[in-house]
């Protein structure tokens, strides 16, 4: 039997003997210290949920979620790549400040490929460090992308627990240019994708949501048994590409394989929510739902192929396989709304008002004071914090969130700012021409002239200002003469100023690569004999194309 | 606006009952607006907590059509269950001073329902002709009642009208050159200009009382309710004007929303709603040149005036408390469907003539499976030579020929503007709606046998509809005589600019 099959096989026991004890654990009462899930996932689109429009009806659990809890279709990522949009949520803090950008180039969007030699910073204070404060006991199950050198690993940053990967799940690799991406149980490998971890890219068939779903469920499980209040970060891949679902799932949608991964992400938040009501601890757990960045709509030249086999995390993708952005301009990897605004949706029954939507301005950092606030716990004071607390606006309590700015980074530059409705742009870019004549289109079929520009274009004199109330398709700027741009621009100019001259970069951790650091050999390799030899160490400047 | 509802799977299991009395029918039909204009739908910054509260507690569609990408045919259509062809009712609109109409012969879904008992009002844009005398107003189709412009609000002068308070003037010139756009009760002119900060009052007191009046008569009703929102100039009164975060746009289509939530308020508070279906669509896609001030289509492609998915499948919902469970259908249905619904639910006798509708009753009341599979996509201006420019069997659809629009006109894809001509596709480009609804990835056909064996059922399909298809005498190539044009004064002069009351 494989390490993976066994990890299945006996969760799946453990999960049939939870049933039959779960009517016997007491009901808790930990409303001062709620358990907190933040459910992310990887390149998940705002369009993908029914409750937002996707026709094809893949998410019956997710809507029901909406239903019972908060829709925020105002919310947004901190950055349109995965890594620092991650770093960002846990640290509460933009990727400029927490170190997760690059300095190799301008504008360019960096992350955690697996020859990347930083991660993230032992500088930086971590969610699940500040909620041990409170005894909450942390998991993280999936995919991790703050680094996977042994320092950077998530038990090494205040999660007790990890069941997944540190970076995306490309491959297979032969061994002797690039080793297969490690799965981690805590802090040891359990194998390897594509080797333990079967991943079939003919098919598209993998187990690893259902493996990510049994794995929450049983922490759950034992910490409700235990009484101890918990925090799950609940990272699943399965719509990142190459996009995966098992068995049951597979064809089961209306949009290919994409929607089957929809389906069975879906199915598995659905099952998780099932859970918390069966173990009698829902009105005792806050959960969050949302997306890293926004759908990769890069649609390669090979229709016929269903991936181009490009080891990097910003393009592999072919034409229909993948997400929508709904009514939003591009996608990942771009500033424009379809890159950063995230399906988003909290869920606390007996706290949060059944069927509500929210249209406050919110983002993925406001997870990090928000879960201290809910766990009664002060955020650090000794560094700037981008993150609001919530908890006002999720509890229905009177308050003053202001006209609080949203920042839309690409990697060390910003590059447009959001307050209120409207939301200016100070540079733009798409991609570089280069890029674009090898087929890889962030904007297919939405070129707006002068906005999705294939130069990084400079605005800061006179940015383009858009109003997303009317026009959430960043169509039709504003006129630069009209007195509403004069106007607006002189109450958004002072707050940039503000931002700008306030701010200190951290220390870039994305600007370094090494054949040498990959995942030759992670720890617990020597028991499993999975060891392969580290070739010599020979850095450089890594390069961001985008 | 915190509060709203969204999808609210109460699975409470309703089965439905014959009831003693036959059921109301309200029938909502708003102008212009797209697919992906409602909260429900996915827009991100309209206000629409009525329309919201019916998708939660009712059916709500994705696959649902409309059959032309311009008002006048698609209000045919709809209210006869035949395509437009068949009635005449092309090319493009009807004007003020159109000399044809709906041909009376053609049974209305009104006139479907008067021999049954019900008491029938038309209220808003009616744009199915006026003609001499008023031949072809409301009154003259099955309705008893009829409040309302004609025809679309800004084929008339508008630049000196208001159309939000307290005196902002409508955006734009409008029809210029014709009379000021008049309010008719019945047949006879009311106001002229009509006064748009109080016109959804008035539409609304109009319908909230003939409900009332039907429910104490114990007298089975249908009111149709094309409403002249969110279509070009938007207008609103002192309720909905600056409330929504969506500029004019969200104004007009929450003033909409409003006069939904007060008709649905008159159904529960006359003990009717449970015995009363209301369906809300819209005649066709945005009008995406007005830009910020027009609809939007969502993740479709283009909009008004062209026959991809934008122009054409359209928001629809079905509300019926205790009957209709509370879901959402993937099932095609079309405008065409409402006619046979409407009379199989009433018990009334379907027109002995040639429809294109098929009833939804399975779909509505059993969560059944729809009984449309396929739908006919006609040009603005359909023609024998042409034919159909697209046609949609199952979950593929063919376009055999594509056209950009005027209306379609400032959207960044090439396809949608004026400037993509007519352009015929031999073989025709396929799509699949399910996985691709945006129309971005035409499937290549080579050496994929089971995609042309589709092509070939949709090719013979096409052959069978277009061979039964007998093309009406076209009623708008009739023209135009400008003495038809409503005036409030007729004897004046000099007109048009005399006719105002």
């Amino acid at each position: 039997m494989t390490a993976a099959l066994r990890v299945m096989s006996s969760l799946t026991l453990s999960l049939f003997f939870s049933i039959i004890c779960c009517s016997l654990t007491e009901k808790l009462s930990n409303a001062s210290s709620p358990n907190i899930i933040i459910m992310l996932m990887d390149d998940m689109g705002w369009g993908d949920l029914g409750v937002l429009g996707q026709p094809s009806k893949e998410t019956p659990n997710l809507d029901a979620m909406a239903a019972q809890g908060m829709l925020f279709p105002n919310f947004y990522t901190a950055n349109p790549l995965c890594s620092p949009s991650r770093a960002a949520l846990l640290t509460g803090r933009l990727p400029v400040r927490n170190g997760f950008y690059t300095t190799n180039g301008h504008a360019r969007n960096a992350y955690t490929p697996q020859e990347i030699v930083g991660g993230i910073s032992k500088d930086e204070m971590l969610l699940p460090q500040i909620m041990k404060k409170k005894g909450y006991v942390s998991k993280i199950v999936g995919k991790w992308h703050l680094g996977h050198r042994p320092q950077y690993l998530p038990l090494k940053n205040g999660f007790d627990e990890w069941f997944g990967a540190p970076d995306c799940h490309f491959g297979p690799y032969n061994s002797s240019i690039r080793p297969n991406i490690p799965v981690y149980n805590n802090s040891e490998m359990l194998g390897r994708y594509y080797e333990e971890f079967k991943i079939d890219r003919k098919t598209g068939e993998s187990n690893l949501t259902r493996m990510y779903l049994l794995e929450g469920v049983d922490f759950i499980r034992r910490q409700t048994e235990a009484q101890r209040p918990f925090f799950l970060y609940w990272a699943p891949d399965a719509t990142h590409a190459p996009v995966y679902a098992s068995k049951p799932f597979l064809g089961k949608s209306q949009r290919g394989r994409y929607g089957d991964a929809v389906m069975e992400l879906d199915y598995s938040v659905g099952h998780i929510l099932l859970w918390l009501k069966r173990l009698g601890i829902e009105n005792d757990t806050f959960v969050f739902f949302t997306s890293d960045n926004g759908a990769a709509l890069m649609s390669g030249p090979n229709e016929g192929k269903h991936y181009k086999l490009i080891p990097t995390c910003t393009q592999s993708f072919s034409l229909r396989v993948t997400g929508s952005n709904g009514p939003f301009l591009c996608g990942k990897e771009t500033t424009f709304e379809g890159g950063m605004r995230e399906p988003a949706i909290a869920w606390w029954p007996g706290h949060i008002k059944a069927g509500t939507v929210n249209f406050q301005l919110a983002s993925v950092m406001d997870l990090f004071p928000t879960s201290l606030a809910l766990a009664g716990l002060s955020p650090p004071d000794d560094r700037a914090l981008d993150g609001l607390d919530l908890t006002p606006v999720l509890l229905n309590h009177p308050h003053k969130q202001g006209n609080r700015p949203i920042f839309y980074y690409r990697g060390n530059e910003l590059m447009a700012v959001r307050i209120g409705q409207y939301k200016a742009h100070y540079w733009t870019w798409s991609n570089s021409l280069e890029e674009f004549n090898k087929g890889i289109n962030f904007c297919p079929g939405e070129e707006v002239p002068g906005v999705t520009t294939h130069d990084q274009k400079e605005h800061t004199l006179q940015p383009i200002l858009f109003h997303l109330g009317r026009d959430p398709g960043e169509k039709f700027p504003i006129s630069v003469s009209s007195h509403e741009y004069q106007k607006v621009l002189s109450s958004i100019s002072p707050v940039v100023e503000q931002h700008k001259s306030t701010l200190v970069p951290g220390v870039p951790q994305l600007n370094m690569c090494d054949m040498a650091v990959m995942n030759w050999a992670p720890t617990g390799c020597e028991k499993l004999g999975k060891c392969l030899n580290v070739p010599k160490s020979q850095p450089w400047k890594c390069d961001w194309p985008h | 606006m915190d509060s709203i509802g969204f999808f609210f799977f109460l699975s409470s299991f309703l089965f439905w009952t014959y009831s003693a009395s036959p059921p109301n029918f309200v029938l909502l039909f708003a102008d212009d607006l797209g697919f992906g204009d409602l909260g429900c739908y996915g827009h991100p910054s309209s206000l629409t907590p009525n329309l919201d509260r019916m998708a939660a507690g009712g059916l709500r569609f994705t696959d649902f059509y409309c059959t032309s990408p311009v008002c006048t045919p698609s209000r045919a259509s709809l209210l006869t269950g035949r395509y437009q062809t068949r009635s005449g009712v092309y090319p493009g609109v009807f004007y003020p001073g159109s000399r044809g109409g709906l041909p009376l012969n053609e049974t209305t879904i009104a006139e479907v329902l008067k021999p049954v008992g019900y008491a029938t009002a038309a209220i808003g844009k009616w744009h199915l002709g006026v003609g001499a005398n008023g031949m072809f107003l409301p009154t003259r189709q099955g309705f008893d009642h009829y409040l309302g412009i004609p025809y679309s609000h800004d084929m008339g002068p508008c630049r000196n009208l208001t159309c939000f308070p307290p005196d902002i003037k409508c955006f734009g010139f409008c029809d210029v050159g014709t009379v000021t756009v008049p309010l008719m009760h019945n047949e006879v002119i009311k106001q002229q200009p009509v006064n748009f900060l109080e016109l959804e009052r008035a539409y609304s007191d109009f319908a909230t009382d003939f409900i009332a009046t039907s429910a104490k008569n114990k007298q089975p009703f249908f009111i149709y309710y094309p409403s002249h929102h969110t279509h070009y100039p938007q207008y609103a009164g002192v309720e909905a004007a600056g409330r929504t975060l969506r500029g004019r746009f969200g104004d007009s289509l929450f003033e909409f929303d409003n006069t939904i939530g007060n008709l649905l308020t008159t159904l529960e508070k006359t003990g009717v709603i449970n015995n009363t279906l209301v369906f809300f669509t819209s005649d066709n896609g945005p009008e995406l040149m007005r830009m910020s001030g027009g609809g939007c289509s969502g993740p479709l492609k283009c909009g008004k005036g062209t026959t991809y998915e934008g122009g054409m499948r359209e928001p629809a919902i079905a509300f019926w408390p205790g009957t209709i469970r509370p879901g959402v259908t993937r099932e095609m249905a079309s405008t065409l469907d409402i006619l046979p619904t409407i009379a199989g639910l009433a018990g009334a006798k379907l027109p002995q003539v040639m429809l294109d509708g098929v009833d939804m009753i399975d779909i509505l009341i059993n969560q059944g499976k729809g009984k449309r599979e396929t739908m006919m996509f006609y040009p603005t201006d359909p023609s024998e030579m042409y034919g159909l420019f697209a046609l949609r069997l199952g979950k593929y659809k063919a376009h055999f020929y594509t056209r950009g629009a005027t209306h379609s006109g400032t959207t960044p894809d090439q396809d949608c503007p004026v400037f993509a001509v007519l352009k015929a596709h031999d073989p025709p480009l396929l799509f699949d709606l399910e996985a691709d609804p945006s129309e971005h990835y035409p499937l290549q056909l080579f050496g994929k046998p089971d995609l042309q064996a589709v092509l070939q059922q949709i090719l013979q399909v096409k052959e069978k509809f277009e061979a039964s298809m007998v093309f009406g005498e076209s009623q708008i190539s009739k023209g135009v005589d400008t003495d038809l044009e409503p005036c409030c004064n007729p004897q004046c002069s000099p007109k048009p600019g005399c006719c105002r009351c």
